[in-house]
C-alpha cells in the first residue's frame, strides 16, 4: 500500500537529478512535484504503476514570470486518500512536452486541449486534432495565452470543416448531432457502423464552449465565480460552486464554519437525488419506457420545490460562496426536508421494485455497453459509470470533503460491466443520499453559516480538489493570482473522462442502443434531434427524423 | 416475473392518480424566500452603490451626472437572480420579490433607473443622500427625488456642472460590445 511519502521517496530515488523539488501541503493530502520535463512520461508511468488514477492536465500560461509554460498532471490515489501533482514547465517560445497519452488514453482530451489553447505541442500524441477550438478559428491565436484578450472574436471564415477520422473498411458513416437527444450539448458523433454494429465512432464537440475559465481569470473576481461556476452545469450546479469554494479556500487557508460543512452536504445530496430520479426517469425514456420517465419525474418534483424552499430557486441555488453559504437552514426547513426524503426513500423503493424484475428492462440494458474492469482503469473513467464496472471510487468517502467524514454511508460497487449496473448503483444512490441527509440533520451543529474573511488571498498557492457529482467526480485546480482573482482555473467536469470511453463503450454494440449508451453517463439532453445517415458508397445522403430514431431505440 | 412486474407497474401510476398542476391557468404561488425580480426601493436606497460593487452579473450601473445627482441603472437582461445585491443592501432597499413570469419583447421592462439627489457633506466633500439622511436640508428643496431630468433647476449649487453628455451616455447605455480581430 503506497503513502505519500514512499511515492515521494521511491521517485525522488529513481530519479534524483531531475526532480527539483518537491512539496507536501494540506495535512498530507498533497504532493506537489517539480520535475524536468524530460522525464515526464517516465514518472507518469511509475505513478499509474504504484496505483494513481490520472485525473486530469492543467496547463497554464506563466509566460509574464518566468517565460514559460506550465504543465500538471495530476493523480488520485483513492484507497490511500492523496494526490499527486507533477508540475512541468517549457520554455513558452517552444513549448514541447512529451505526450503521455500513449500510456493513459484519458490525458489525450487534455493534452489537445491545450495545443488548442496555449499552443502546446506534444510528441507522440495518437490524434493532435482540433479539440475545442471552432473550425474556422485562425491557427496561431491561443486563448488561453496572457496576451490574447478575453473577448477576441476573429472573422469567421467559410469552407473549413473538421476532418472526420478514417472509416474503417466495409463501414458506414452515421454522423449524429450536432444536435442529438441523446447528446450533453451540441457534440457531434461519426459512429462508424457495419450493418446495424458500431465498429467505432469519431467525437467532435466542444461547440459550447465559452471560455469561463479565461473570463474567470481575466474578468471577475474571486467572490463573483461561484455563480458562474454553478452555471458549468445546469444538473450539478452545488457540485461545481462547492468544489470552486473549496479548492480556493484549500489554496487562502480558510477555514470554514462547520455548520455550513454540514449545510453544503445536505445541499449536494438534494442535488444527487434529484440527479439520479432525473437520469433514472431519462434513461426509461431512452429505451422506450415512459412509465419509469413520468414515475420517476414525479417523484422528482418534490426535491425540486424542496430546493426552491431552502435556497430560494429550483436549480442554480446560489447557496454557496467561499468562506460558507449563504442561507441558513431553520428547524422548520429541516423538518420539511425529512419529510420530504422519507417521501422519497419510499417511492423510490416503489420504482425500484417494479423495474428490478421487469425482463423488458433486462433485455434493453443487461450486456450493454460493456466494458471490462482493466478498460474502466485505463480510461480512468469515474462515477457510477465506473461503479457499475466494479471500480470501487467515490470522492466523498475516498478524499472526504465538506461533513462527509462524519457522516456513515455505503458506497454501492456492482460488477454487471454494463448498463443495467448504471441503473442499479444510481437507484441504490439514493438511498445512501436519503441516509446522509438524515445524518447530517441530526449531528449538525449550531453557529454561524459564513466566515467574513478580510486578508487577501496569497498569489500563486497551487490546490486541487475533488467533489462527488451525481455522474461522477469533479476535479477543480487553481492557481491564486493577484488582483483578488485566480491566475488559473481548472474544471474537468465528470463527462470529461467518461465521453472519452464513450467509443470503447460502444464497440460491437446494436446501432438502436447507441442512445442509451451514451445516456447511460448522462449528459443532458437536448430535444431537437436530427440524425444524418450518409451512405459512404453511394454518397447519398438521407435524413433520419427524432421520431425514426427514436422509434429504432424503443423497437428493439 | 414479468406479469407481477407489469402489476407492481399498473399500480404505481394509479396510486398518485394526476398531479399534474392546471399552471398558468392557476398560478401557483412560489415559497416565502423565492429569489424573483428584484425591486429597488428609492424611498430607502441612499446610493451607496454596494449592491453594483456586488453584483456578480454586472448588471448594476452607478453614475454620477454632477455632484448632485446619481443614476443608478438596473439591467435584467443578463441578471441571474442570485439575490447578493438584497443581501448585501445596508437599508434593505433591495428586495427580490416573487414576480418570476418575466418573459417580454422589450427590453426596457426589464430596466429599473433610480435617480438619486445626493447632497455633499461639507466636511469631507463626499456625496450622501439627503431623503433619509437630513431633513432640515430638505426644508429649502421642493421636488427632488421624482423631479425629471429636465426640471434640474431645483439642483441647487451645480447647474452648471451638469454634464449633457454624461446623462446622454447613460439614456443610451448598452452592454459592452464584442472586440474585432
Amino acid at each position: 500500500m503506497p503513502t505519500l511519502e514512499s511515492i515521494k521517496n521511491r521517485l525522488n530515488e529513481k530519479y534524483k537529478k531531475d526532480i527539483a523539488g518537491s512539496e507536501t501541503l494540506y495535512g498530507d493530502t498533497q504532493l506537489f512535484l517539480d520535475i524536468r520535463k524530460d522525464v515526464v512520461r517516465p514518472i507518469c508511468n511509475d505513478i499509474i504503476s504504484e496505483g494513481g488514477r490520472y485525473l486530469v492536465s492543467v496547463g497554464h500560461d506563466d509566460g509574464d514570470r518566468s517565460g514559460t509554460l506550465g504543465l500538471i498532471h495530476t493523480f488520485s490515489f483513492d484507497a490511500d486518500h492523496f494526490k499527486v501533482m507533477v508540475k512541468t514547465a517549457a520554455p513558452a517560445d517552444n513549448p514541447v512536452f512529451d505526450s503521455i497519452t500513449p500510456d493513459i488514453p484519458n490525458a489525450g482530451w487534455s493534452e489537445r486541449e491545450y495545443i488548442d489553447l496555449l499552443g502546446m505541442k506534444f510528441t507522440g500524441h495518437p490524434k493532435p486534432k482540433r479539440l475545442i477550438l471552432a473550425d474556422d478559428w485562425p491557427e496561431g491565436i491561443h486563448p488561453l495565452r496572457k496576451e490574447v484578450p478575453y473577448n477576441l472574436v476573429p472573422p469567421a471564415a467559410e469552407d473549413v470543416a473538421y476532418q472526420l477520422d478514417e472509416c474503417p473498411p466495409g463501414c458506414s458513416v452515421v454522423p449524429v448531432g450536432p444536435f442529438h437527444p441523446s447528446l450533453h450539448e451540441p457534440a457531434h458523433f461519426a459512429v462508424f457502423v457495419d450493418g446495424e454494429t458500431i465498429k467505432g465512432c469519431d467525437y467532435r464537440g466542444f461547440m459550447t464552449h465559452r471560455g469561463i475559465e479565461k473570463l474567470c481569470t481575466t474578468q471577475v473576481s474571486y467572490n463573483e465565480v461561484p455563480f458562474i461556476a454553478e452555471r458549468i452545469c445546469g444538473i450539478c450546479g452545488s457540485v461545481h460552486a462547492t468544489a470552486y469554494s473549496q479548492v480556493v479556500e484549500l489554496a487562502a487557508g480558510i477555514k470554514i464554519p462547520r455548520r455550513a460543512d454540514f449545510i453544503r452536504t445536505i445541499m449536494l445530496e438534494i442535488e444527487r437525488i434529484h440527479s439520479h430520479l432525473l437520469w433514472l426517469g431519462v434513461a426509461g425514456h431512452l429505451i422506450g419506457f415512459d412509465t419509469v420517465f413520468m414515475q420517476a419525474w414525479r417523484v422528482r418534483e418534490q426535491v425540486m420545490w424542496l430546493a426552491e424552499k431552502i435556497t430560494g430557486n429550483r436549480k442554480t441555488y446560489g447557496m454557496i460562496v467561499i468562506g460558507g453559504v449563504r442561507r441558513d437552514l431553520t428547524p422548520e426547513l429541516c423538518d420539511d426536508l425529512l419529510k420530504v426524503v422519507a417521501n422519497i426513500e419510499k417511492e423510490t423503493m416503489t420504482i425500484h421494485r417494479a423495474i428490478a424484475g421487469d425482463t423488458a428492462v433486462h433485455k434493453r440494458t443487461k450486456g450493454v455497453g460493456a466494458l471490462t474492469r482493466e478498460q474502466v482503469v485505463n480510461w480512468s473513467l469515474v462515477g457510477p459509470v465506473a461503479r457499475a464496472r466494479n471500480v470501487d471510487i467515490d470522492a466523498r468517502r475516498d478524499h472526504p470533503y465538506a461533513a462527509y467524514d462524519e457522516m456513515k454511508f455505503d458506497v454501492p460497487v456492482v460488477d454487471t460491466m454494463d448498463v443495467w449496473g448504471t441503473v442499479l448503483v444510481r437507484i441504490l444512490e439514493i438511498y445512501e443520499a436519503v441516509k446522509i441527509i438524515r445524518q447530517a440533520v441530526e449531528k449538525m451543529p449550531g453557529g454561524p453559516v459564513l466566515y467574513e474573511f478580510h486578508d487577501p488571498i496569497p498569489p500563486m498557492k497551487h490546490a486541487i480538489t475533488q467533489v462527488e457529482a451525481p455522474r461522477g467526480e469533479a476535479v477543480h485546480y487553481v492557481i491564486t493570482g493577484e488582483e483578488n482573482r485566480a491566475e488559473r482555473w481548472r474544471v474537468r467536469a465528470p463527462t470529461y473522462p467518461n465521453l472519452q470511453g464513450v467509443p470503447a463503450m460502444l464497440m460491437n454494440n446494436q446501432f438502436a442502443d447507441f442512445p442509451i449508451i451514451v445516456g447511460s453517463i448522462d449528459p443532458c439532453f437536448s430535444c431537437t434531434d436530427r440524425v444524418e445517415v450518409v451512405d459512404m458508397r453511394s454518397g447519398k445522403a438521407s435524413v433520419i427524423g427524432s421520431g425514426e430514431l427514436e422509434k429504432m431505440s424503443r423497437k428493439r | 416475473m414479468w406479469l407481477t412486474s407489469k402489476i407492481k407497474q399498473v399500480l404505481l401510476v394509479l396510486k398518485p392518480g394526476v398531479v399534474t398542476l392546471k399552471y398558468p391557468f392557476e398560478p401557483r404561488p412560489v415559497p416565502k424566500n423565492f429569489r424573483g425580480a428584484p425591486h429597488w426601493d428609492h424611498h430607502k436606497c441612499v446610493g451607496c452603490g454596494a449592491c453594483s460593487d456586488h453584483c456578480s452579473a454586472r448588471t448594476i450601473l452607478v453614475r454620477d451626472l454632477c455632484q448632485e445627482l446619481r443614476v443608478m441603472l438596473y439591467d435584467a437582461s443578463r441578471c441571474t437572480y442570485c439575490g447578493k445585491c438584497a443581501d448585501i443592501c445596508p437599508e434593505k432597499a433591495i428586495t427580490m420579490t416573487e414576480r418570476f413570469e418575466l418573459a417580454t419583447d422589450n427590453r426596457e421592462d426589464l430596466t429599473e433607473r433610480l435617480e438619486l439627489f445626493m447632497l455633499t457633506c461639507k466636511r469631507c466633500g463626499r456625496c450622501y443622500d439627503m431623503e433619509n439622511t437630513n431633513l432640515i436640508e430638505r426644508l429649502d428643496m421642493k421636488g427632488y427625488r421624482y423631479d425629471n431630468l429636465e426640471q434640474r433647476a431645483f439642483i441647487r449649487k451645480t447647474t452648471e456642472q451638469f454634464d449633457e453628455k454624461m446623462l446622454k451616455k447613460s439614456d443610451e447605455y448598452k452592454r459592452p460590445t464584442k472586440v474585432e480581430a
